[in-house]
């Protein structure tokens, strides 16, 4: 599992993870990844596209990183899953209480708005 | 003819995991197994063996855990073996689906997912004090 940061445009950080969100890439990314986005506080673009496979334990980490920058009044949007990881967005209802869209373009509308 | 089984022994440690996910996926490589029955077959194996080395621990031991591998011609079943903490899965609710984020449980998707991608779950204590876990899931 990898993080490859994008820029930060208008406050908004663009950035995509790569690889498998299974118990061991949660393992590795989950604490790289919350020391990236939640102490700056700023509103994130998740692009997931390159994501193969995710599980519960990267259900609890998206939301629990999404209720950090929650309190600090930003955004968390997901995108780009691929159809199974999506299945899974939509199994556990985790599309109902974090923004999950289908491309860049429609997630910036959701964080711009 | 009697069915083909192929059977991934290992501790029950974050190491363990690691090394017996990589020869589930090895086996589903041998097998040919693509698409939806790929991944519910590997997010079984991720669910059930996740809550073995999280819970299963008993008196500071690791569990040792043995899962079997059967393909079928409609199916890939998974039989799960363990000596750890008894857990009978079947009878755990779902997490309730919460309305906002500030309300979401953390917890509690793994065995959610793990009904939604079988078809069948039994489970049976052994006689040599075992939990056994069956967990069919359907190829098409």
């Amino acid at each position: 599992m990898q993080l490859q940061l994008g820029n930060e445009v208008d406050g908004v950080l663009n950035l995509s993870l790569v690889g498998r969100l299974d118990t061991p890439g949660v393992d590795h990314i989950e604490t790289p990844l919350t020391a990236h986005l939640v102490p700056r506080g700023a509103s994130v673009m998740i692009d997931l596209s390159q994501v193969t496979f995710i599980g519960s334990g990267g259900i609890r980490m998206f939301i629990t990183i999404a209720r950090a920058l929650g309190r600090k009044g930003s955004k968390m949007v997901l995108y780009g899953a691929q159809p199974l990881v999506a299945q899974v967005f939509e199994t556990t209802s985790l599309n109902q209480i974090v923004p999950v869209r289908s491309d860049a373009t429609a997630a910036a509308a959701v964080v711009h708005s | 003819m009697s069915a083909r089984r192929i059977g991934i022994r290992f501790p029950g440690t974050h190491a363990g995991f690691a090394q017996g996910f990589a020869r589930l996926r090895e086996a589903l490589d041998a097998e040919r197994l693509a698409g939806t029955a790929r991944y519910n077959a590997e997010l079984v194996f991720e669910e059930i063996v996740a809550n073995i080395v999280s819970h299963g621990a008993r008196n500071g031991r690791e569990a040792d855990v043995c899962v079997t591998l059967e393909p079928r011609a409609d199916s890939i079943v998974l039989i799960f073996s363990d000596d750890g903490v008894p857990f009978d899965p079947r009878g755990r609710p779902d997490p309730v689906i919460p309305k906002t984020l500030a309300e979401a449980k953390i917890g509690g998707f793994g065995l959610m997912l793990v009904r939604h991608a079988a078809s069948s779950l039994d489970y049976v204590r052994t006689a040599d004090d075992r939990n056994r876990l069956t967990v069919i899931v359907p190829r098409g």
